[in-house]
């Protein structure tokens, strides 16, 4: 039974980044920031550090799967980034130290690469006409800031779960 | 340092790239509706952020009506000076209905095209990458809802239906950028003008309207509202109010800077208008009879 903890732990992260956006009021700042929350993404990495690698690779993949079809319509964009950005942070991760204050880092890194794949891919589709200057100072600083925030309030809790659901898994 | 792609990581990579790309053109292809996998699995995905959002969406609604309570002083004043004005408006749209509906009687033409028949949809989901403005509402092909149909809230026009599964639709917003998102709008004035709403300016947050003939007189603060022509949209749906005119590159159109009656942010409630008149999507079949004709000529 508590093997079930891992993909309701999943699912919750997978709803906070929606929940997130429904709350926080569109128009704050006159709307001149775009502030994405990469919940999911941070808790995935955090998998891949404390858990297992190639789990969180899967449900990157899965997870993905399911953010493309329900929110973005484009197929296979998170699909395939999302365990791709996994697997770079967790080699990054081997060479580095892992501890929380390095892992900061990291894991913004992690994050600031996702959202620069998908600002080229949606050039790249022509989904969007901003600059990359302009994408700097709107969506990634905002979205980084955001992201640092929540990686403060969460890091240790989400540490301390994933550490648990591996005894777990071990046993 | 590790040896970063070993050669069976390199395949693998080199798959999954082809597959992206495959899949990417095949979502973005000018399909008329999802496949029914992924209708299959927006329910689902639906199902769980229905029962998530709901809750939320109240929370984020206790607020905002904090806020309200302390305006309620002044727009309760502003309010009392327009109530004198809506009765006698009321009486005259009244007459007015009645004698459209007589008129149309006599012409024996029953249907028009701005009757709507209009479903209340609930707001479950915004994407939460915000690439392209699309929100995702909790009715579906259950109850009669289907692509291209335009979204609108009290306030005016927000959108139209992108794709729909059996409880859920998408909706994409106005301020979506899309190339191929074209809205027929008529600028109401004593002489009507027509022409196409083509973008949205992210940064004035005006939509564009392009195609206005050079010589139309426009002033600032004329109303838009939707023609009808377009085929799919019923007429009359408020768009905006015109913000600026200016001309085109070559000089030979205007081009109006109109700022929209309904805000793109926050939406909760919307409503799908269903057009009552037949709409010119053809049949797929027809279409596809329609394309071999201009084929052989």
């Amino acid at each position: 039974m508590k093997r079930l903890y891992l993909p309701l732990l999943m699912i919750a992260l997978f709803y906070s980044d929606n929940l997130f956006v429904t709350i926080f009021p569109e128009a704050a700042f006159d709307g001149k920031y775009m502030i994405i929350p990469r919940f999911f993404t941070i808790g995935l990495l955090f998998m891949a550090v404390f858990f297992d690698r190639n789990t969180a690779i899967k449900y990157g993949f899965l997870f993905g799967f399911l953010f493309d079809i329900f929110y973005t319509g484009v197929l296979g964009a998170y699909m395939f980034f999302l365990p791709f950005v996994v697997y770079v942070v967790s080699k990054l991760v081997k060479v580095l130290q892992n501890n929380l204050f390095i892992l900061s880092f990291i894991f913004l890194f992690g994050v600031a690469l996702l959202e620069l794949i998908m600002f080229q891919l949606n050039v790249l589709i022509e989904r969007t006409e901003i600059d990359l200057a302009q994408f700097v100072s709107v969506r990634l600083g905002p979205t980084l800031l955001l992201n640092l925030i929540f990686y403060l309030l969460f890091s240790f809790p989400l540490k301390s779960a994933f550490e648990k659901l591996q005894r777990i898994y071990n046993d | 340092m590790p040896q970063f792609f070993t050669n069976k990581r390199l395949i693998v990579l080199l798959g999954s790239i082809i597959v992206l790309v495959a899949l990417i053109g095949f979502s973005l292809r000018d399909r008329e509706n999802l496949s029914w996998p992924e209708q299959f699995v927006k329910d689902i995905v639906g199902l769980g952020q229905a029962v998530v959002s709901k809750p939320a969406n109240g929370f984020a609604g206790f607020f905002d009506e904090v806020k309200d309570l302390r305006n309620t002083y002044e727009e309760n004043k502003e309010l009392k000076a327009r109530i004198e004005k809506t009765a006698q408006l009321e009486s005259d749209v009244a007459r007015l209905q009645k004698d459209n509906q007589e008129l149309r009687k006599v012409l024996d033409k029953k249907k028009s095209l701005a009757d709507y028949e209009p479903v209340q949809a609930t707001v479950i989901a915004r994407n939460p990458d915000r690439w392209f403005d699309v929100i995702t509402i909790d009715q579906g092909e259950a109850t009669g809802i289907e692509p291209d149909m335009a979204v609108i809230t009290a306030e005016g026009l927000i959108g139209k239906v992108k794709s729909t599964s059996k409880f859920t639709s998408t909706v994409q917003l106005l301020s979506a950028h899309d190339s191929r998102n074209r809205v027929s709008a008529v600028i109401q004035g004593k002489n009507n003008v027509y022409g196409v709403i083509e973008g949205y300016d992210k940064e004035k947050k005006t939509l564009l309207m392009t195609k206005i003939p050079y010589d139309s007189k426009v002033k600032k603060g004329m109303l838009v509202t939707t023609s009808g022509k377009g085929g799919v949209f019923p007429k009359g749906l408020i768009i905006g109010k015109i913000k600026k005119m200016v001309p085109d590159e070559f000089g030979l159109t205007q081009t109006a800077l109109i700022e929209p009656a309904a805000s793109f942010n926050d939406l909760e409630h919307v409503m799908v208008a269903k057009r009552s008149m037949t709409t010119v999507r053809a049949e797929k079949e027809e279409r596809k009879q329609v394309l071999i004709e201009e084929g052989n000529l």
